[in-house]
């Protein structure tokens, strides 16, 4: 049996994806990313690896590295843009789905898939870290909360305080000045949520999201924001039966399929 | 590729503009004008006695100090120009000479010049007693008014002001000469260029951007020798066996002085086989023809305004001719697609680049990069996820179009 690896080094977490050659999944992880790209790659790596029983990536029949530490993942036959990556990986695991929203460790983007599971058109946010992980790391932390914690307080209010700012710093700064007056909690976390979705509004507008769309990225699993989505948008946001946060990493290991078998 | 012979040398003369052929021309007696618009003509800053420097800021860093007299709404090429000049970077600059196209360029020059009025305290900013600075209005039509208005222009505020302040030659057979000088370097340029069009170009977009660029920021007459010597080392040079790019592209846009950027581009597999922004070459390195019974500066007139391709030419032809000018491009160049770059708060590229963004693929089926950016580019590992992503796209579409053929 062939197996064919994907390993996407974002600028939070590592994630890595391997597949046998009828495209199942045989190992996945997700890690912490380590300052150094290339240690993230080859920890996250060497641990799918031992699930599937190899010693290195070099007994992988192809391997593709892809995200913000691409260039980095030893061993890697070629990388590939995460944009590119995360549209193939949610292809394969919902060909119905045309359009994502994928929301990073620094980065925003809205991506709209051809029926092949390549990129037809994508979005993406200049240098500014405003509405990615970072960003809720940032609000989190103000708020004295884990993420899940976060997400789950925004759930809760009835009402929506507006954030001005998205600028991670000004926006810690207007929260803590809501705080401050006394503002409750969740309204203030259901307001950074709105900020964000309509954040994601206009990228998913520039890629051309028209009916149904989904979430990819580790702020995928952020209930909160995904609710936000819904209402900002007015699109159905589709749940994947795969972990979002794997899906560039999926998508990377689905491109090495298709290399390594051709 | 074999190294380019003077690559290297080019290089280091972009590092600062007070370059070491700057300062040989100094040395040489010449007057230094600083520019910064294709509309202010350079053949008439390379006038016997004195020559021009299209004005970079190499190696910014973030312009704190210009933020603070230009505000931080007004773009970042302007604001890194005015940190240099704050910095101590043009004291060798005799004269700057603008023109009324680019505002922020203008708001840069406002702070240099001396009001010389007691109401006024002079910034005194660059540290030459003789310095100068002049200012030109450029029509925002092409007719013949346009080009009569426009000669006045160069005639009152150009020459005028460089014999009275210089005592430069500015007649007619001193401009025939400047033109002369001028033409070759333009055909030179075009020559070089035209290795880009080749099936596998023997040029990469950084290497010529590195030639183009030190033309525009050297005196003429030094840097001649090594751009005919580069033209003639260009004639034998072999494309590598095995092409390391994806795809062609045409870069375009706005004001783009960065050889790292479209290093950038390279590096991320798609080669840059036209150049079609301000401080490239298409336009502006056509030569100036002078016809028979027609003044020199007539001829540099008409010129400089049909030539260019400018977005501040608002009639609806202008703007459609401008599309059809970048897709010809892209035809000629046999680029597969087009990256459109404009910096953060340009009044005129803006606008255009978004315009582009929709047009180019939906009349001319261009796949198109749209790109904001600034004049130093700190994100650089945002860009280069934008372009592999594009660069990619448009393999994708080359491969599905390859297979339909």
């Amino acid at each position: 049996m062939k197996y064919f690896g994907g390993c996407d080094v974002g600028s939070t977490y590592t994630k890595a994806v391997i597949l046998d050659e009828n495209g199942k999944i045989c190992a996945d992880t997700t890690i912490r990313s380590k300052i150094n790209s290339e240690i993230s790659a080859k920890l996250a790596m060497e641990e799918v690896l031992s699930k599937v029983g190899l010693n290195s990536s070099e007994e992988l029949a192809y391997l593709i590295g892809t995200g913000y530490g691409r260039n980095k993942v030893p061993f890697a036959d070629e990388n590939i843009s995460e944009i590119s990556c995360h549209a193939m990986g949610v292809h394969v695991t919902d060909p119905s789905v045309k359009a994502i929203i994928d929301i990073g460790g620094q980065d925003v983007k809205g991506i709209s898939i051809d029926t092949d599971g390549t990129v037809k058109n994508f979005a993406m946010n200049d240098k500014c870290a405003a509405g990615t992980g970072r960003f809720y790391e940032a609000m989190a932390r103000s708020f004295e909360m884990s993420l899940p914690e976060f997400s789950n307080l925004s759930l809760t209010a009835k009402n929506v305080i507006p954030i001005t700012a998205q600028c991670t710093v000004f926006a810690e700064s207007e929260v803590i000045t809501l705080v401050g007056e006394g503002k409750p909690m969740d309204e203030i976390a259901a307001g950074i949520q709105m900020a964000v979705a309509k954040r994601c509004f206009v990228m998913s507008k520039k890629a051309g999201a028209t009916d149904s769309i989904t979430l990819t990225g580790g702020c995928a699993k952020n209930a909160g924001l995904k609710q936000a989505i819904e209402h900002v948008l007015k699109l159905k946001v589709i749940n994947l039966k795969t972990d979002p946060q794997l899906m560039g990493a999926l998508g990377a290991a689905e491109y090495a399929r298709q290399k390594g078998m051709a | 590729m074999r190294d380019l012979k003077h690559l290297i040398f080019f290089e280091n003369l972009l590092q600062e503009a007070n370059n070491d052929l700057v300062k040989q021309a100094k040395d040489d007696g010449k007057r230094c004008l600083g520019y910064t618009c294709y509309f202010m003509p350079e053949v008439l800053l390379d006038l016997p006695g004195c020559f021009g420097v299209r004005l970079r800021a190499p190696r910014s860093g973030s312009p704190d100090m210009a933020t603070y007299y230009m505000s931080n709404r007004t773009c970042h090429y302007g604001r890194s120009l005015m940190e240099r000049a704050l910095e101590g970077g043009f004291n060798f600059l005799d004269a700057q000479m603008a023109t009324e196209t680019c505002t922020v360029t203008c708001r840069f020059q406002e702070h240099l010049q001396q009001k010389k009025i007691d109401s006024v305290s002079d910034m005194n900013i660059i540290q030459n007693p003789d310095f100068f600075c002049e200012f030109i209005d450029v029509p925002f039509k092409k007719n013949e008014n346009s080009v009569e208005h426009y000669r006045k222009q160069l005639e009152c505020h150009v020459l005028g002001k460089l014999k009275d302040n210089f005592g430069i030659d500015t007649s007619d057979e001193a401009m025939m000469k400047a033109i002369e000088e001028h033409n070759e370097v333009c055909r030179l340029i075009t020559e070089i260029g035209n290795y880009r069009k080749l099936d596998v170009p023997t040029i990469t977009g950084y290497e010529f951007q590195v030639i183009q660029l030190v033309s525009l920021v050297c005196p003429k007459y030094l840097i001649l020798p090594y751009l005919r010597e580069t033209a003639e080392e260009m004639k034998t040079r072999q494309a590598d066996a095995k092409p390391n790019y994806r795809c062609k592209v045409v870069l375009a846009g706005a004001e783009n002085d960065d050889p790292a950027f479209t290093q950038l581009i390279e590096s991320c597999g798609a080669l840059v086989v036209a150049d079609r922004h301000c401080y490239g070459s298409l336009p502006g390195r056509e030569e100036i023809v002078v016809a028979e019974g027609q003044s020199p500066l007539e001829a540099i007139a008409r010129h400089y305004l049909e030539t260019s391709y400018c977005p501040r030419f608002m009639p609806a032809n202008d703007m459609r001719q401008r599309k059809k000018y970048l897709a010809d491009i892209a035809k000629e160049y046999k680029a597969d697609g087009m990256i459109v770059v404009s910096n953060k708060f340009c009044e005129y590229w803006s606008y255009e680049r978004t315009i582009d963004a929709i047009v180019l693929p939906r009349d001319f089926g261009i796949p198109t990069c749209s790109i904001e950016k600034e004049y130093v580019n700190s994100a650089s590992g945002q860009l280069r996820t934008r372009f592999q992503a594009f660069i990619e796209s448009v393999e994708i579409k080359k491969i599905q179009g390859g297979a339909k053929k």
